[in-house]
C-alpha cells in the first residue's frame, strides 16, 4: 500500500489513541477502510497501511477500529494504549502494539460481517470488548479478545449497526446496541438484552452516543436512519427529536463533548453535512466547509469551535479541519 | 361381598361442635409440622421411610409443600379432614407458585383458630365468611401497590439466596436470570461435582432431532450442520422423494445450498435420496430430514408457528390441505445456522421479521397472563423462553444421592419463585408487608353494623400477624415484644432475625415475592373461612376394599 495515497474506496470508522497529556499530532489515529485499516501519527497528515507486517496478498476489508484507551471513561494506562480491535469480515484484529503486528480471532461461521466494535473503560482490569454483526448480533469476549462467543440472550433483532458502552461500565455493565429495528440495552455487560421503547418507525438505529455522564443522567443520542437524531433524557423511557428542520438525512454518526453537560456540544454526522450544536441540541448550525460523501468523524481533541476534526469520505479520503461554523 | 357393601353404605353423620374441635386438631397438627420452616433459619423435617424394612434412608423436608404432602393420613378421622383440607391447600399452592406454604399454613391455622372462638359464641359462619372474603381484596392491593420491582444479578442473587438458602446456588440463579429473563429456558440437572455450574446455550433448540443417523456428517460431535439455510417446515409424512422436488428447485433458484425440512415422517426411500444427493448428487443441495418436535397435534402446531415467525417461513398443515407440491420460495423460512443431533435441533439467527418476532412474543405474554392453567402457562413459558434467544442450564453439585436430590429440589422450588419475582415484584420481606397491610386493614372503615364485619377484621389482623411472630419464635424471639416495637416503626420496617434487630427491609435485601404472598393470603383466607362454614361430616363407615389401598 503506497503511503499518502488511499485508494478508493470508504472510511468505515476511524479511531484515536487518547491520551490527555500528549499533543495531538503525536496521537496515533486509525481509518477502518474498505481497503484495509490505516494508521496516522501525524494527526491525520499521512497514512500508513497497518496492516503490512501480515504481508496480505489483497486488501482486508475493515469495518470498524477501537482502541483501548480511547474508550469514554477510560483512564490512562500505558498498558492498553497500544491494544488496537478491528472488525474485518468473518473475525476481529488485534494489536498489542499500537496497530505493528496483528493476531486474528475467527468468529463462528458462517463469517459475520463486523459492523461496530465497543471496548469497555475498565479494559485494563475486565477485558471486555464487544464486536456487532450485521446477521449474527453481539459478540463478546471478556479474554481481551482472545475467545469470542456469541451473546444474544434477549436480542430480537440481530442486525446490529453500533454499540454505545456506558462510561461507567465497571460499575454499571451497560451497553446500548442499535438495530435495524430500534434499540436494546444490557444492564449485564452485554450478555443479555431488552429492548429500549423506541417508537415504531424510528428506526433503523444507525448511530449511537451516551453522555460521559451518563450514569446521572441517563442522557442518550440515537442517529436514525429516517428520523434524525433523538434523544432522551431519562434513560430512554421517552424521546425527543432533535434539529428537526435541519438534521433531516440519516445520522451515521453523533459525538458528544467530553465535558459534556457542562459544555453541551454535539456534533451530527449525515452524508452530506455536519451539525454542530453548542446547546444541548437545541439549535444547529452547520459546520463549514460544507462537503459531500461523508462517510465517519471524529472529534480527538474535545468538542468546541476551533478544536480538530478527522472525517472520513466515500473513496477512502480521510482530511483533518478545524470546527468552524 | 355383599355385607363390606352394606357397611360401607352405612355413613358416619359428625355434627358441631365436633367438627370443628376436631378439624382444628388435624389443622394444628400439619401446621404443627410445616411450621418450623418458615424464616431464614428453619429447622429440618425429617421424614422416615424405613417402613417395611426396605433399608430407604430418611428424606429430609424443608419445604411446607412437600412436607403436607408426605402425610397422607392422621389419626382421629374428624382430625384428618382437617388436615387433609390443609395439605390439599398447601400442595396446590406448592404447585402454582412454588413457595409460601409456610406462611399460607400459619395464616390458614390463625383465620380458622380465631373464626372458630367467634363461631362458638354464636356468631353465623357464612356471614364471617362474607366478610373475611370481603376483606381479601383489599389486603391484596395493598400488598400489590407495596412491590417493588427486582432487577439486576445482585438482587437477584440475594433474592435467590433468600429463597433457596444456599449462597452459592442463589449466586449462580441470579446471573442466570439476570441473562434469561423472567421466561427464560433453564434445565435444572444433577451435576458431578461438589460444586454449581452453569451452562448457556445460544440459539432456540427443540426436541425431534434428525430422521436418521445416516444424515449425520460430524461423526465426532453426532451431528449436522447447516448454514445459510433454508427450512422447510410441515407437520406432512413425506413418503415419495418427487414430493420435496418444488422446494429443492426453490432452492436451486434462490442459489441456497443447504436445506433443512422439518416433517412429521420421512420415508427410508426419501432418506436414502437425501443423502445419495449429498454425496453424489448433481444438485448441490445438503438437505437433512429433522423430526417435527412436539407429540400432539396442537404442540406441533406451536412450535412450526414459533419456528416459522423466527425464519420468515410459511408452515404447512395437514390440516390446511398443504401439500408439499406447492411450495415456493417464500414459504421457506431462512436460518444462519441449524443443527440437529439424534435428540434435538436448533436454529441461530433466524431471518424472519424481527417486528413479527416482538409481535409473536407478547401475543404469547397476553395468553400467559390471561390462563390459569399450569400447564398450559407452563408450556407458553418454554415458548416464550426458547424465542427470546438461548437458554441456560443449572447443575447442581452435592456429594451424595440425597443431597442432589436435595439440592436440585430446591433448585428447581427457587426457579420458579424467581420468575413470579422478576413478573410481578417483592415486598419487604420477613412478615413486614403483611404487618404493613394489617395496619391499612384496620384503619380503614366499616362498612356495615354486624359483628361479623368487626369479628372478621380483627380474626384478619391477627392472622396477617401470625407469620412474624412464627419466624420470631422460629428464630428463638421473644415475639410479643418484638412484635411491640414492629407496631410503633417505619413502614417497611421489620426484623432481621440474622442480626437481631429492627431494619429496613428492602435497603438490607430481606424480600418476599409479591406472586407468593398474595398467593398465600389468598389460598388461606379463602380456604379457611371456606372451612369455617364446615358444619357436618360425614363419614364413610368403611372404605370398600377397592378403594382401601
Amino acid at each position: 500500500m503506497s503511503e499518502n495515497s488511499p485508494q478508493p474506496d470508504l472510511v468505515y470508522a476511524l479511531a484515536c489513541t487518547a491520551r490527555r497529556d500528549a499533543q495531538a499530532s503525536s496521537r496515533s489515529c486509525f481509518a477502518a477502510r474498505g481497503s484495509g485499516l490505516y494508521r496516522s501519527d501525524d494527526g491525520g497528515q499521512t497514512w500508513t497501511h497497518s496492516y503490512a507486517s501480515l504481508a496480505l496478498g489483497e486488501a482486508l476489508p475493515t469495518t470498524s477500529v477501537v482502541i483501548a484507551s480511547a474508550s469514554a471513561g477510560a483512564e490512562q494506562n500505558p498498558a492498553t494504549d497500544c491494544e488496537v480491535f478491528a472488525g474485518v469480515p468473518g473475525g476481529i484484529m488485534h494489536s498489542t502494539d499500537g496497530g505493528e503486528t496483528w493476531e486474528a480471532a475467527i468468529l463462528d461461521t458462517p463469517p459475520p460481517a463486523v459492523s461496530a466494535l465497543a471496548i469497555s473503560p475498565n479494559f485494563a482490569e475486565d477485558g471486555v470488548v464487544l464486536a456487532a454483526s450485521t446477521e449474527d448480533g453481539i459478540f463478546r469476549s471478556a479474554t481481551r479478545g482472545s475467545r469470542w462467543a456469541r451473546w444474544n440472550f434477549g436480542l430480537l433483532d440481530l442486525n446490529v449497526y453500533c454499540l454505545a458502552i456506558s462510561p461507567d461500565f465497571a460499575r454499571d455493565e451497560t451497553l446500548f446496541a442499535g438495530v435495524e429495528t430500534g434499540v436494546f440495552r444490557s444492564t449485564n455487560g452485554g450478555r443479555a438484552w431488552r429492548e429500549i421503547d423506541l417508537s415504531v418507525g424510528y428506526e433503523p438505529v444507525v448511530s449511537l452516543a451516551l453522555s460521559p455522564r451518563y450514569a446521572q443522567d441517563g442522557h442518550i443520542f440515537v442517529g436514525t436512519e429516517t428520523q434524525g437524531l433523538l434523544f432522551s433524557a431519562d434513560d430512554g423511557a421517552s424521546w425527543t427529536r432533535l434539529g428537526e428542520d435541519a438534521i433531516t438525512d440519516p445520522v451515521n454518526s453523533v459525538l458528544v463533548s467530553p465535558e459534556y453537560p457542562d459544555q453541551p456540544s454535539i456534533l451530527a454526522l449525515s452524508e452530506n453535512a455536519l451539525w454542530f450544536s453548542q446547546d444541548g441540541g437545541g439549535t444547529w448550525d452547520q459546520v463549514k466547509p460544507v462537503m459531500e460523501g461523508m462517510t465517519a468523524v471524529l472529534a480527538p481533541d474535545g468538542l468546541s469551535p476551533g478544536t480538530r476534526l478527522l472525517v472520513g469520505f466515500i473513496g477512502g479520503d480521510v482530511i483533518s479541519l478545524t470546527l468552524e461554523l | 361381598m355383599a355385607s363390606s357393601t352394606k357397611k360401607w353404605q352405612k355413613p358416619h353423620v359428625v355434627f358441631q361442635p365436633e367438627v370443628h374441635r376436631g378439624m382444628s386438631r388435624g389443622i394444628d397438627q400439619i401446621v404443627s409440622a410445616v411450621r418450623p420452616t418458615l424464616g431464614p433459619l428453619p429447622r429440618i423435617v425429617l421424614y422416615d421411610r424405613t417402613i417395611g424394612g426396605t433399608g430407604r434412608i430418611p428424606e429430609l423436608l424443608d419445604d411446607g409443600g412437600t412436607i403436607a404432602r408426605r402425610i397422607i393420613q392422621i389419626p382421629g378421622r374428624n382430625a384428618d379432614v382437617g388436615a387433609m383440607l390443609v395439605r390439599q391447600v398447601l400442595w396446590t399452592l406448592r404447585e402454582e407458585v412454588g413457595d409460601g406454604t409456610a406462611t399460607a399454613a400459619v395464616l390458614f391455622q390463625a383465620v380458622y383458630r380465631e373464626g372458630v372462638h367467634y363461631l362458638a359464641s354464636g356468631g353465623s359462619a357464612m356471614r364471617l365468611r362474607t366478610y373475611l372474603e370481603r376483606a381479601l381484596p383489599g389486603i391484596i392491593d395493598d400488598l400489590s401497590s407495596m412491590a417493588l420491582r427486582v432487577e439486576g444479578k445482585e438482587q437477584l442473587a440475594q433474592l435467590a439466596t433468600a429463597i433457596s438458602l444456599d449462597p452459592e446456588m442463589g449466586k449462580l440463579l441470579g446471573e442466570i436470570f439476570d441473562i434469561i429473563g423472567e421466561y427464560g429456558r433453564l434445565e435444572i440437572r444433577k451435576g458431578r461435582t461438589r460444586s454449581y455450574e452453569r451452562e448457556y446455550v445460544e440459539g432456540m433448540y427443540w426436541e425431534g432431532g434428525l430422521l436418521s443417523r445416516a444424515q449425520i456428517t460430524d461423526q465426532a460431535r453426532q451431528r449436522t450442520e447447516l448454514q445459510n439455510a433454508a427450512v422447510l417446515m410441515t407437520d406432512l409424512d413425506i413418503e415419495d422423494p418427487r414430493e420435496l422436488v418444488p422446494a429443492i428447485t426453490a432452492c436451486v433458484q434462490q442459489g441456497i445450498e443447504d436445506l433443512a425440512i422439518i416433517a412429521r415422517k420421512m420415508s427410508d426411500m426419501v432418506v436414502g435420496m437425501l443423502v445419495m444427493n449429498r454425496e453424489r448428487g448433481k444438485i448441490k443441495i445438503h438437505a437433512v430430514g429433522i423430526k417435527t418436535p412436539g407429540i400432539s397435534t396442537t404442540d406441533q402446531r406451536a412450535a412450526l408457528m414459533d419456528m416459522a415467525v423466527l425464519t420468515g417461513g410459511r408452515p404447512l398443515f395437514r390440516a390446511a390441505g398443504d401439500t408439499l407440491r406447492d411450495v415456493k420460495a417464500r414459504d421457506l423460512g431462512r436460518a444462519r445456522r441449524i443443527w440437529a443431533d439424534k435428540s434435538n435441533f436448533g436454529i441461530i439467527g433466524g431471518k424472519g421479521d424481527p417486528r413479527e418476532l416482538r409481535a409473536h412474543i407478547t401475543h404469547l405474554r397476553n395468553l400467559f397472563s390471561s390462563i390459569s392453567s399450569g400447564d398450559e402457562r407452563q408450556e407458553l413459558q418454554e415458548r416464550i423462553g426458547k424465542l427470546m434467544g438461548g437458554s441456560a442450564t443449572l447443575y447442581v453439585g452435592g456429594i451424595t444421592e440425597t443431597e442432589l436430590d436435595y439440592n436440585k429440589e430446591q433448585a428447581t422450588r427457587a426457579a420458579e419463585a424467581m420468575r413470579g419475582a422478576m413478573r410481578d415484584g417483592v415486598l419487604p420481606g420477613g412478615g413486614a408487608a403483611l404487618l404493613a397491610a394489617r395496619r391499612t386493614l384496620l384503619a380503614r372503615p366499616t362498612t356495615s353494623d354486624e359483628p361479623e364485619e368487626y369479628a372478621a377484621r380483627q380474626i384478619l389482623a391477627k392472622a396477617l400477624q401470625a407469620p412474624t411472630r412464627v419466624l420470631l419464635e422460629n428464630a428463638g424471639y421473644e415475639a410479643g415484644e418484638i412484635l411491640g416495637r414492629l407496631e410503633n416503626a417505619a413502614p417497611g420496617t421489620g426484623f432481621d432475625v440474622l442480626k437481631g434487630e429492627l431494619t429496613n427491609m428492602e435497603e438490607s435485601g430481606i424480600l418476599d415475592i409479591t406472586t407468593v404472598v398474595i398467593a398465600a393470603v389468598r389460598s388461606a383466607v379463602r380456604s379457611a373461612a371456606m372451612a369455617l362454614t364446615t358444619d357436618v361430616v360425614v363419614h364413610r363407615a368403611q372404605a370398600p376394599e377397592s378403594l382401601s389401598t
